[in-house]
C-alpha cells in the first residue's frame, strides 16, 4: 500500500491535470453566445439559477452516498473516505470523458451543466462501490473509477445522442447501469472464503444510524437530482413534483412491506435505509413527463415494494446460489428500481404523455444500459482480479484497520446492551 | 400485566399503510392536477428553495431532535420520516379541499407542498411527547387526525377571525405542543422501573440529537418567514428570528450551567432550549421593528424554556401524570404561548406606532386574542379525542415493559441469532 497507492493516485491526478490543460476551458460570454445561435435561447444568468441544484447534487454525492454506506460496523472510515476519494477523481475524469464525447473532440467549455453531469457520472461509480464494498482496496477503486466512467460516458452518449431517448433523472443510465456494473464486477471478484459470511459483515446500532443520515440527505435532495438538467420552467417543475410524490408514496409502502415480510411485524433498518429511496430512482426516466401526480405515486409504490422484496428474498438467493456478494444490496436499491423506471418510461411513452421519444428508443436505451454495464463490469472485474492492486485478504475484508489508522478503542465495538465507557462516565458525574 | 411479548404488528401496520396509500393515490387520481400556468424560472427556483428548507427542518431536524433516548433512536428517526410523508400527502389534499369547499381539482404547486410540510411538522412536534409509548400504527392514526384538526382549526380562524396565513401557521407550536401533551395524558400509565433506565439519555444519541438541533437552528428563519408575502415583512422575520435564536442559545446554555449545583451544562437543555427563541418570535417576527426587541424576546424565551426544563418534570408532569418524553412542553408549548401574547402586544403597539387605522390585512387585537384561545381550546379537545381513540385495544399498543425500546419495533440482527 505504501508506494502502490500514492503512485497510482498521483499519476492519475497528473494525467488529469495534463488532460485538463489540453482540452478544457471555461465557458466565456463568447462561447455562450455561439451556443445561443446554435441551440436556441439560453439565459446567461442560468449559471447562478442552477448553482443551488448543483449543490444539492453535490451534497447527495458526497454526504448522501458516503454516509449511506457506513452501516458496516468496522468499515465506516473506508465508506466515507474512499467515497470522497473516488468521487473527487471521478468528477474530473467525468468532465473530460463526457466533454470529449459531446463536443466531438473539440475543446470543452465548462458550464454549470458540465459540472452537474460530472457529478452524475461519479454517482455510477459510487453505486458500484456499494456492491463491492469491503472487498476491494483503494487502488482497485481508482482503477474501477476510470474504467466505469469511460463506459458510462459511452453509454450515455449512445442513449442520449444516438437513440435520443428520454432519461432525465437517469434511472437507466446511472442507477441501473451502476448497479449491474457493480454486480458484474463482484461476480468476477467472487471470494469463496466469504461464502459463509464474515464476522465483520454486520452493523451495530450506531453504524446503522450513521447510514440513516445518508438516507435522509439522499431523500431530501432527490428532487434536485432528477430535475437538475431538466428544461427550465414546466418540465423542471414536473420533475420536482413527480419525484417528491414518488418518494413520499415509496416511504409508506416500504414501511408497510418491511413490516409484512419480517417476523413479528417488526421493521428492518436495512429496508428503511434503502427502500425508501427506491421511489426516487424509479421515477427518474419519466420525471419530466406529464405522468400526473397519481402516476408518480404508483411508480413510487411499486418501487418501494420491489425493493423491500428484493432485500428480503433476492439478496440471500444471489449470495448463496449465484455467487454474487452484493454488500449494500445495490441491486435492490438501484438495479431493480432502475429497471422499473425504464419500464415505467416505456409505459408512459406508450400512453402518449411525451412526444419527444418513442417506445422503441426507450427500450433500446434500457437494453443498451444494462448490456454495456454487464460487459463493462465483467471486463473491469477481470482487470481488477490481477493480483497487483493490493487486494485485502479474506480475513481482512470489511475492516478499516487494513487501510486506515484507527483509534485504539472503538466505541462501536461494544454491543447495544452493554454500556460503553461514555455512559459509565455519565453515571459518575 | 399483559403478555410479556410485544403484540405483532404484522397484520395491522401493512394493512393500514397500504390501504391509506391506495386511498391517497385514488384521491390524487380524481382531485389533483399539475399547475399548468407558465412558470418563471427564477420564481420556481425560489419556491423550490423555500420548500426544501422546510423539508430539511422536518425530516432531518425534527427527526433527529427527538433521538436523545439511548435505546430509541431508530424509532425516533424512522417513525418521524413515516409520519412526515403521510402528513404531507394528506395535508396537500386537505388544504386544497378546505380552501374552496368545492370538488374542484387541486392544483399542486410547490407552495402547497411547503405549507403541507409545515402542517405535518405539527405532528412531529406532538409525537415528541408520546414517543416511545406508542407504536407506529398509533402514530399513523395520530398523524392523520392531527393534520385534519390543525387544518380545520386554521381554516376556521381564517374564515371567522380573518387571520392571515402566517399568524395562523405560527400557532403551530402551541397547537402541536398541547395536542401532544393531551394525547400523552390520555396514554399515560405509571411507568415501570425499567423504563426510567431506558429513558436516560446517552452520549452518542445526544450527539445525534445535536445534529437535529443544529439543522433546526440553521433553517428556522426560513420556517418563520415562509408564509409571508411582503418583502419587507419577510426580511424583518428573517432578521428577528436569527437574533432571537442567537440570544436564546446563549441564555439557555448559561442558565443551564447556572442552575446546576456544580455549574455543569445539561445537554438536554441545549437540545431544546436553544430553539425556544425561534418558537417565541414566530408569531410576531414580521411586526418587530428593531433587533433589540427580538433579542429581549429570545432572552425571555431561553429563560422560560430552561426554567421549564428544570421545574416542569418535577411539578406539572408529576401532578397531572403526564410523561413528556422529549420536553415538548418547554421547547414548544411555553415559548409558543409567550409568542402568542407578544404578538398581541406587538400588534397593539404596531397600530399605535404607525398610527394608522386598521387596514385590510391587519387583524383586530381581539380577534388575535380569540385566535389564540381558539387554538388552545381546539388543540386540547382534539388531543383528548385522539388520545381516547388511541387507547383502544385494536391498535395493539406496546406493553409498558417495552416502552422506550427499539427492540419492540425493529429487527436488531446483531443482537439475537437470526431466527
Amino acid at each position: 500500500m505504501r508506494f502502490k497507492f500514492p503512485l497510482v493516485a498521483i499519476s492519475l491526478e497528473v494525467a488529469m491535470i495534463v488532460l485538463f490543460g489540453l482540452f478544457v476551458q471555461y465557458e466565456t460570454d463568447q462561447t455562450i453566445f455561439q451556443k445561443q445561435n446554435t441551440t436556441g435561447p439560453m439565459d446567461t444568468g442560468r449559471f447562478l439559477e442552477l448553482y443551488p441544484l448543483f449543490q444539492d447534487v453535490h451534497v447527495m454525492i458526497f454526504v448522501g452516498f458516503g454516509f449511506l454506506m457506513t452501516f458496516l460496523k468496522k468499515y465506516g472510515f473506508s465508506s466515507v473516505g474512499v467515497n470522497l476519494l473516488i468521487a473527487a477523481l471521478g468528477l474530473q475524469w467525468g468532465t473530460i470523458m463526457q466533454g470529449i464525447l459531446h463536443s466531438h473532440g473539440q475543446k470543452i467549455h465548462i458550464g454549470i451543466k458540465n459540472i452537474i453531469n460530472a457529478d452524475f457520472s461519479t454517482a455510477t461509480v459510487l453505486i458500484s462501490f456499494g456492491a463491492v464494498l469491503g472487498k476491494t482496496s483503494p487502488v482497485q477503486m481508482l482503477i474501477m473509477t476510470m474504467l466505469e466512467i469511460a463506459a458510462f460516458a459511452g453509454n450515455e452518449y449512445v442513449v442520449g445522442e444516438i437513440f435520443k431517448a428520454s432519461d432525465i433523472g437517469a434511472s437507466m443510465t446511472i442507477h441501473a447501469f451502476g448497479a449491474y456494473f457493480g454486480l458484474a464486477v463482484t461476480v468476477i471478484l467472487y471470494r469463496s472464503g466469504l461464502r459463509k459470511g464474515h464476522q465483520n459483515e454486520e452493523s451495530v446500532y450506531h453504524s446503522d444510524l450513521f447510514a440513516m443520515i445518508g438516507t435522509l440527505f439522499l431523500w431530501l435532495f432527490w428532487p434536485s437530482f432528477n430535475s437538475a438538467i431538466a428544461e427550465a420552467g414546466d418540465k423542471q417543475y414536473s420533475a420536482i413534483v413527480n419525484t417528491y410524490l414518488s418518494l413520499a408514496a415509496c416511504v409508506l409502502v416500504a414501511y408497510a412491506f418491511s413490516s409484512l415480510v419480517e417476523h413479528g411485524g417488526k421493521l428492518d433498518m436495512v429496508h428503511i435505509q434503502n427502500a425508501t429511496l427506491a421511489g426516487g430512482v424509479a421515477v427518474g426516466t419519466c420525471a419530466d413527463m406529464k405522468i400526473q401526480p397519481y402516476g408518480s405515486m404508483i411508480i413510487g409504490s411499486v418501487a418501494g415494494m420491489v425493493s423491500v422484496l428484493g432485500y428480503k428474498y433476492l439478496t440471500p438467493f444471489f449470495a448463496t446460489k449465484l455467487r454474487i456478494q452484493d454488500t449494500c444490496g445495490v441491486h435492490n436499491l438501484h438495479g431493480l428500481p432502475g429497471v422499473v423506471g425504464g419500464l415505467a418510461g416505456i409505459v408512459a411513452v406508450d400512453l402518449g404523455v411525451s412526444n419527444m421519444t418513442t417506445v422503441a428508443r426507450q427500450a433500446a436505451a434500457l437494453g443498451s444500459s444494462i448490456g454495456t454495464a454487464v460487459v463493462g463490469g465483467l471486463i473491469t472485474g477481470l482487470i481488477l482480479k490481477i493480483p497487483i492492486w493490493g487486494q485485502p485478504l479474506d480475513e481482512n475484508c470489511y475492516d478499516d484497520s487494513v487501510y486506515w489508522e484507527v483509534p485504539r478503542v472503538r466505541e462501536h465495538d461494544s454491543g447495544f446492551h452493554e454500556r460503553d465507557d461514555h455512559s459509565q462516565l455519565e453515571l459518575d458525574v | 400485566m399483559g403478555s410479556k411479548y410485544q403484540p405483532s404488528l404484522r397484520g395491522c401496520l401493512p394493512l393500514w399503510a397500504l390501504t391509506l396509500e391506495a386511498a391517497l393515490i385514488l384521491i390524487f387520481f380524481f382531485f389533483a392536477t399539475y399547475d399548468t400556468s407558465s412558470k418563471d424560472q427564477k420564481h420556481l427556483m425560489e419556491a423550490y428553495r423555500a420548500f426544501q428548507d422546510v423539508t430539511v427542518m422536518a425530516a432531518l431536524g425534527m427527526g433527529f431532535l427527538t433521538s436523545s433516548l439511548w435505546r430509541h433512536v431508530w424509532s425516533s428517526v424512522g417513525f418521524s420520516l413515516f409520519m412526515l410523508v403521510l402528513g404531507v400527502q394528506w395535508a396537500v389534499l386537505l388544504d386544497g379541499f378546505l380552501e374552496n369547499f368545492s370538488p374542484e381539482k387541486i392544483i399542486i404547486t410547490l407552495a402547497r407542498f411547503q405549507q403541507a410540510t409545515m402542517s405535518a411538522t405539527s405532528v412531529l412536534i406532538s409525537a415528541g411527547a408520546v414517543l416511545g409509548k406508542a407504536n407506529l400504527v398509533q402514530l399513523l392514526v395520530m398523524a392523520l387526525l392531527e393534520v385534519t384538526a390543525f387544518g380545520t382549526m386554521r381554516t376556521i380562524s381564517k374564515r371567522f377571525l380573518s387571520m392571515d396565513d402566517h399568524s395562523n401557521m405560527m400557532h403551530i407550536y402551541t397547537f402541536a405542543a398541547y395536542f401532544g401533551l393531551t394525547v400523552a395524558y390520555c396514554l399515560s400509565r405509571p411507568l415501570p422501573k425499567g423504563a426510567e433506565e431506558k429513558n436516560r439519555t446517552a452520549t452518542s444519541p445526544s450527539l445525534f440529537a445535536m445534529l437535529g438541533t443544529l439543522f433546526l437552528w440553521t433553517f428556522w428563519p426560513s420556517f418563520n418567514s415562509a408564509l409571508l408575502n411582503d418583502q419587507n415583512e419577510m426580511k424583518n422575520a428573517i432578521f428577528n428570528t436569527y437574533y432571537a435564536l442567537a440570544v436564546s442559545t446563549v441564555t439557555a446554555i448559561s442558565v443551564s450551567a447556572w442552575t446546576h449545583p456544580r455549574g455543569k451544562i445539561n445537554m438536554t437543555h441545549v437540545h431544546n432550549a436553544v430553539l425556544a427563541g425561534g418558537v417565541a418570535v414566530g408569531a410576531s417576527c414580521h411586526l418587530i421593528p428593531s433587533p433589540w426587541l427580538a433579542m429581549v424576546l429570545g432572552l425571555v424565551a431561553g429563560l422560560i424554556s430552561t426554567g421549564g426544563a428544570k421545574c416542569l418534570p418535577m411539578c406539572f408532569n408529576r401532578v397531572l401524570g403526564i410523561h413528556d418524553t422529549c420536553g415538548v412542553h418547554y421547547t414548544f408549548g411555553l415559548p409558543g404561548l409567550l409568542g402568542g401574547i407578544i404578538s398581541i402586544v406587538m400588534l397593539k403597539l404596531h397600530i399605535n406606532w404607525t398610527n394608522s387605522p386598521i387596514t385590510g390585512n391587519q387583524v383586530p387585537i381581539t380577534f388575535q386574542a380569540l385566535g389564540m384561545v381558539w387554538c388552545l381550546a381546539s388543540s386540547l379537545v382534539t388531543g383528548l379525542l385522539t388520545g381516547l381513540l388511541l387507547n383502544l385495544k385494536i391498535w395493539k399498543a406496546p406493553d409498558m415493559t417495552k416502552y422506550f425500546d427499539d427492540q419492540a419495533f425493529w429487527k436488531l440482527p446483531h443482537l439475537a441469532p437470526a431466527s
